[in-house]
């Protein structure tokens, strides 16, 4: 009874979803493993950079404009937050940053909607983009597939930096042990601040690449930041790699689901989401010993 | 009720007496204020719902963002009866809708409580998720959907020939205020209870709390199943309100708002969900009706909330609180200076002074057990590739006093948290008096009277000295486990008996209200060992005891270790070779998880192969 | 609420029999045994407390924030037009409820506003504030159906007059009706009845149908109405995609429709998810493959989603300013709209102006501000003159019957200014279109 193309379609369109989902949560996750922050207002700095980037398009009708002032004012605003705001939060309880972090959400996405209004706003793909792809086993908007490859493009580039940059390397360190970091002489206040700026520019650019496909409202973050905590739970609080295997598996869990049934498609990531935590809970590339 | 005391500071009775007059006085002064009557029965519905929420987070230390679950949860089920289902009595059903909220938090904390921390929080951002898809559509049927189940009655007594019927506004006050004061009376109760001060200790340190005997995780469901209680009643009881069971009190933004109400009003306090409630509803309602704010009321509430966090770590109670504290203690200062110059010993106390104190060890694994006292075969322990220990033979009679030494990453202390059970050994098994306790819990361990003071300080640091070690001698006296939720702590007999015991042995009697983080390095050290014994325990472990202290704190930590040794099993690993060569009897020498050599102090004093371990060659150097 | 004093009933009762008989000498019969019946009654809800000075006070619970934000504010200037309006006597009011002088019974009208958020729970805590502090007389507020169903029942619960927004869930006036409780815009019955022939006509007969429904009563209601009329005509249903609300991406549900072998997507989203699910159902060449069809139109549908995608769509409405051509009163209505606030009003301005123009007409023919009379006064059910021609409630479920309009997107070549967005293509008259009263298990409640 299954309609195969139907499938196939769904297959692909998870793959979609999920590459975005990773991009994203790679931000939440990088932000939690160094500084040991759960940044609940993650969702809202999606929400923001797509709407720094649509400011941007507004005034100069460039996408790539839009694109790059997007990421690059989450960039400094990620770094200014910190400053200002979560630094003073470290030594305190687990508990106080989450509920910073919430308070922090909930102001993001009002000062939007007092700005700009809760009409939803449309960003155009560029045109190269637009229009549908001819797939054979179906139609896929050609804006969609591109943003497979700028999600990839972009998880390589953070891949690389991690990997292969000495920055990278203190990150990875500081994810393992924040404190050695410290005592090895090297600035981890700064290092702490860099990090949580390449954690939100994941998500500012994420936001802004997404627009095109949602259109942004201030509500824009509320879903995608439990749907980011699903992801990182299933792929490891901490884990990079975790974060794209864990944001391609929920994306093809909400495709598939909802060939099966529709309304079910995003209360089946949470049951995923338990079920890991119940049978693996590190996550499936996550590291021991990290709660 | 301060969260950081385990015992009242005032008079019994003076925190419920006060909320009894507030709770009197409300209709008479809030009108005075502008205050709505509708707005002042939600303010307590979502105090209500915070009691129990603040034992789960403020006391216990678990954030849960999926609280509204339960809250829906005890409203549909109560809604329901009262509307679909034709049952009679409203308070029946409420009844009725806070036992099904708490056989939820029971299954429900089954699941979420297998992890701690944010994912613990995750979990339950999950569960409250889930509970709302579930009730929105396939339960729509019963739940009315997005409609919610309208037409939820009042509550009306008849006692003799009066008809007492309790409407909306300030008829319905008087009713919701009962509901609360029973919740504070019982929740009082709870928080002073030895099941409380568990929950503290969990919240503080929850490894710790486990070694010493109580099986945390029962405590921690317990938590969970009185907020999810507190929750169904007022979830019943704002269907009640409103005459209507809405489907948004399953919502996460729900969750969100209790959390936030509670982190404003101040964790820990009881009553800090009715004060941050407060606030948030007048809040709302001012911000919007006098200030005209529209739709930026959201932005400057979220302002006002990063703020408080930001300033106010206890929230408003908590500063309050603190404020008081400030002018009492200015206050009483001149006196202060008279006390502190008639302490009876202080700094390092001369053996003569201490009183005869012993205390035998109660906990056994096997009283009749003869033979070794502890016994281990072939213990190993792989970390992937690195293999800490390997295929350990170690045996300790009842009554020995034995140390351990050996070289850095000999795997010392490894090998004690195999015998504690902290960590599972890969292979090889443990047997304490003749019972096999390979792969057991510390907690059971504990209990059977294994114990071990750490090397690095696991204290309880919010509590004082007294707390600390009642903490410990409340799992001696009541086992791993006890739902004692309504008897007072002081009501614990032999309770106080055994603490202060535990405390002269350790001589610390002289501090014994002090607070933790007021102790000195040595102070705190003989703290962690008082810690370990209060469970009275047969075999104590003692993992570096020395370590950082000055000779002068050593040679009297040796003393007080020789006394507490009497009577009892003590395996000491320490650096410092000498101290335990006067200390103990026979001496095992560990090195890169082997056992090296064994034998009397003597024999290890003079062992070449010892002395190479240690200094790597020098014997033969000097030999040269 | 409280009880009169004795030495007041006395009084009462003298100046009752003396009123009475010079009634009956000077007004009408009609007036007298109302007049004589308003002596007799006992307080009620608000009443008489909230009339008493010399204004009266309404409670508005709309959606500032949230999903439905956008919608929210347009009835929000619906409802302060109308408010201006009463107040002043404008000639407008005047053409609606002909008793009007300035105010209601001569009391200036007063807005109170909270933020629902859409949900049923702020707003039952808004209106319960309203009606303890400022004793409101009348409440009005929805977006979403759920939010006038609790507010229904509170009404009902409160005695306090409740006229709901927007709400197109057939549940309002069906099985959660009450007596205190009165719709004045169209809902999933009449839209489904209104705009299935017009789609049969254009489309065709037996057709294949994918339906997008939001998952809650409105869209399901929607939604099956919309079956059930178009199975008349032969129309198969192929899929039902039921998402949640506020979904954030509609692509699995459309790849599904997409490959459905649909000839018409009937989009039941509402809100933002209309917006959405139509952005990317054009994404996804579905709207190439496919006619799409609104059944029930959504205020700025069309600016939110851009792109001249709505070209030839078939929608059903309340309400479109062009109808200003047809209809005189929205002449009026259209341009002191867009006096006041700079753009032409939406469906959901309109339905709000006429609630509350409907309510004023109905209070100042009753004479009272009684609760009872009032609800009397409405299910009389005269002819009254709005912004789309002679409308009048149905007493047996308190719905007014008024026509539902029928529009098809423009193209984008064809609109003279940058609202011209849709042409009305049908303006459907309203009785032929509503269930028989009890169809949908409506029963009303006591007056009292």
């Amino acid at each position: 009874m299954v309609n195969w193309a139907n499938f196939v379609s769904q297959l692909f369109n998870g793959l979609a979803l999920g590459a975005l989902l990773a991009l994203i949560s790679s931000g939440l996750t990088i932000i939690y493993g160094t500084l040991g922050v759960l940044n609940l207002a993650h969702g809202a700095m999606f929400m923001l950079g797509g709407y720094a980037g649509f400011a941007a398009y507004r005034a100069t009708g460039s996408f790539v404009v839009a694109v790059i002032a997007g990421t690059l004012f989450l960039v400094v605003f990620g770094m200014l937050i910190e400053r200002i705001l979560i630094r003073h939060f470290y030594k305190r309880p687990h508990e106080d940053q989450l509920l910073v972090t919430f308070g922090l959400g909930i102001v993001l996405v009002e000062v939007v909607r007092l700005i700009f209004s809760s009409q939803s706003q449309v960003v155009p793909p560029p045109q190269i983009f637009a229009g549908i792809t001819n797939m054979h086993f179906m139609f896929y908007p050609t804006y969609r597939l591109a943003v497979v490859g700028i999600c990839a493009v972009a998880l390589l580039a953070l891949f690389l930096v991690l990997y292969r940059t000495r920055l990278g390397l203190i990150v990875r360190a500081g994810i393992e042990d924040s404190v050695m970091v410290d005592s090895l002489g090297i600035n981890v206040d700064r290092v702490f601040m860099v990090v949580f700026g390449i954690g939100a520019m994941a998500a500012g650019f994420a936001g802004i690449v997404n627009a095109p496909v949602v259109s942004l409202t201030p509500e824009v973050g509320e879903a995608i930041l439990v749907q980011t905590f699903v992801v990182v739970v299933i792929g490891g609080v901490g884990s990079f790699p975790g974060a794209i295997l864990g944001g391609l598996i929920s994306g093809e869990i909400i495709s598939l689901t909802s060939m099966v049934d529709p309304a079910y498609a995003y209360v089946m990531l949470f049951a995923a989401m338990t079920l890991v935590l119940m049978l693996r809970p590190h996550g499936l590339l996550g590291v021991k010993g990290r709660e | 009720m301060n969260a950081d005391r385990l015992y009242s500071t005032h008079r019994p009775g003076t925190v419920e007496i006060l909320t009894a007059i507030c709770l009197v006085a409300a209709p008479f002064l809030l009108p005075l204020v502008d205050a709505a009557p509708n707005t002042v029965n939600r303010v307590l519905v979502w105090g209500l719902f915070g009691i129990g929420f603040d034992i789960l987070f403020g006391y216990t230390g678990l954030l849960s963002f999926g609280q509204s679950a339960l809250y829906g949860t005890g409203g549909m089920v109560a809604a329901w009866l009262l509307t679909r289902a034709g049952f009679p009595h409203v308070v029946t059903a409420l009844v009725i809708g806070m036992v099904a909220a708490a056989v939820m938090g029971y299954l429900v904390g089954l699941v979420a409580l297998r992890r701690t921390g944010i994912y613990f929080a995750m979990i339950t951002v999950a569960i409250a998720e889930v509970f709302y898809f579930v009730e929105f559509n396939p339960l729509a049927h019963w739940t009315g959907g997005e409609n919610g189940l309208p037409g939820v009655p009042a509550p009306v007594f008849h006692l003799g020939s009066r008809t007492f019927r309790f409407d909306t506004g300030w008829s319905l006050y008087p009713f919701l205020a009962l509901c609360y004061f029973a919740g504070i009376f019982i929740a009082l109760r709870i928080v002073r209870s030895p099941v409380g001060a568990v929950l503290r200790a969990i919240r503080e340190n929850p490894l710790r709390a486990s070694a010493v005997g109580h099986n945390i995780h029962a405590y921690k469901l317990t938590a969970f199943v009185i907020a999810a209680a507190y929750a169904g009643l007022a979830g019943g009881l704002l269907g009640v309100l409103q005459a209507f069971m809405p489907p948004d009190a399953f919502t996460f933004d729900t969750s969100g708002q209790l959390v936030m109400q509670t982190a404003i009003g101040g964790r820990g306090t009881l009553f800090g969900p009715l004060v941050g409630a407060a606030v948030w509803l007048f809040l709302q309602d001012f911000l919007q009706s006098t200030l005209k704010l529209g739709a930026t009321w959201k932005l400057v509430l979220g302002l006002v909330f990063v703020l408080l966090v930001f300033f106010l770590r206890q929230g408003i109670v908590g500063a309050v609180r603190d404020l008081w504290g400030l002018i009492l203690r200015v206050r009483r200062s001149p006196a202060a200076p008279a006390a502190a110059a008639a302490p009876a010993n202080p700094g390092p106390s001369g053996a003569a002074i201490r009183p005869a104190t012993t205390m035998t060890p109660v906990h056994h694994a096997n009283l009749l057990h003869t033979g070794p006292i502890l016994q281990t075969t072939g213990l190993t322990k792989h970390f992937g590739g690195i293999v800490a220990n390997s295929g350990i033979d170690f045996t300790v009679n009842a009554g020995e006093l034995r140390g351990i030494i050996g070289p850095n990453g000999a795997g010392k202390s490894t090998f004690f948290k195999m015998l504690t059970c902290e960590m599972p050994p890969t292979s090889g098994r443990i047997v304490f008096e003749g019972r096999d306790i390979t792969g057991m819990g510390v907690t059971d361990v504990c209990q059977f009277g294994l114990t071990k003071s750490y090397q690095v300080n696991q204290l309880f640091n919010r509590l004082t000295v007294r707390e600390n070690v009642t903490i410990a001698a409340l799992a001696e006296r009541r086992g791993k486990f006890r739902l004692d939720l309504l008897r007072s702590l002081t009501k614990i007999p032999g309770l106080r008996e055994q603490v202060e015991r535990t405390l002269e042995l350790v001589d610390l009697t002289d501090r014994i209200d002090a607070p933790v983080a007021e102790l000195a390095y040595g102070e705190k050290r003989r703290l962690e060992v008082g810690l370990a014994l209060a469970s009275s325990p047969s075999l104590l472990l003692l993992d570096e005891p020395l370590a950082g202290m000055s000779p002068a704190e050593r040679v009297e930590t040796v003393k007080l270790l020789k006394s507490i040794g009497q009577g009892r099993t003590m395996i000491i690993i320490d650096h410092d070779v000498d101290s335990l060569f006067e200390l103990a009897e026979r001496i095992t020498v560990m090195q890169q998880g082997r056992v090296l050599v064994e034998g009397t102090t003597d024999e290890i004093k003079g062992n070449e192969a010892v002395q190479e371990a240690y200094l790597g060659g020098v014997h033969e150097v000097l030999h040269e | 609420m409280q009880d009169r004093k004795p030495n007041n009933q006395s009084r009462r009762d003298f100046m009752r029999t003396g009123l009475g008989i010079a009634g009956a000498l000077t007004l009408p019969t009609g007036m007298v045994s109302s007049a004589i019946a308003a002596e007799s009654q006992p307080p009620i809800g608000t009443w008489p407390a909230g009339a008493q000075g010399d204004s009266v006070f309404i409670g508005v619970a709309v959606p500032r924030t949230g999903t439905y934000a956008v919608q929210g504010e347009d009835e929000l200037k619906g409802w302060q037009l109308a408010v201006e309006h009463i107040n002043e006597g404008h000639p407008l009011i005047r053409k609606i409820s002909p008793k009007t002088k300035k105010g209601v019974l001569g009391k200036t009208v007063k807005l109170g506003v909270a933020d629902s958020a859409a949900k049923p729970n702020e707003a039952v805590q808004a209106e319960q504030r309203f009606i303890t502090e400022n004793k409101a007389i009348l409440m009005t507020g929805s977006t979403s159906s759920a939010v006038a169903v609790a507010l229904n029942k509170l009404a009902q619960r409160e005695k306090v007059l409740y006229v709901s927004g927007i709400s197109g869930s057939n549940d309002t006036t069906g099985k959660d009706c009450v007596r205190y409780g009165f719709r004045q815009c169209f809902y999933g019955q009449t839209a489904a009845a209104a705009i299935t022939p017009v789609i049969v006509k254009a489309y065709g007969k037996n057709k294949k149908a994918a339906y997008m429904t939001p998952d809650y009563t409105y869209g399901h209601t929607v939604t099956k109405s919309m079956q059930e009329a178009l199975a008349k005509d032969g129309w198969t249903s192929v899929t039902d995609q039921v998402s949640p609300l506020g979904a954030p991406d509609f692509s699995s549900y459309l790849l599904n429709v997409a490959n459905s072998g649909a000839d018409v997507l009937i989009n039941v989203n509402w809100g933002h998810d209309a917006v959405l699910s139509t952005q990317q159902a054009k994404q996804f060449g579905i709207l190439d493959k496919m006619k799409l069809v609104i059944p029930y139109q959504i205020p700025f549908l069309a600016p939110e989603v851009g792109g001249n995608l709505l070209a030839g769509v078939y929608a059903a409405t309340d309400f479109w300013w062009t109808l200003e051509d047809r209809y005189p009163l929205a002449k009026m209505f259209v341009e002191s709209f867009e006096k006041k606030f700079g753009h032409k009003p939406e469906w959901g301005a309109n339905n709000a102006y006429m609630s509350f123009a409907l309510w004023a007409e109905a209070v100042e023919h009753a004479g009272t501000f009684y609760p009872p009379d009032v609800i009397k006064s409405f299910e009389a059910g005269r002819i009254i003159e709005s912004t789309v021609g002679p409308v009048h409630i149905r007493g047996a479920d308190h719905q007014l019957v008024r026509p539902v309009i029928i529009v098809q997107g423009k193209k984008a070549s064809d609109m003279r200014n940058k609202e011209d967005f849709w042409t009305v293509d049908e303006v459907v008259p309203g009785e032929g279109l509503m269930q028989t009263p009890d169809a949908f298990g409506c029963n009303l409640g006591s007056y009292t």
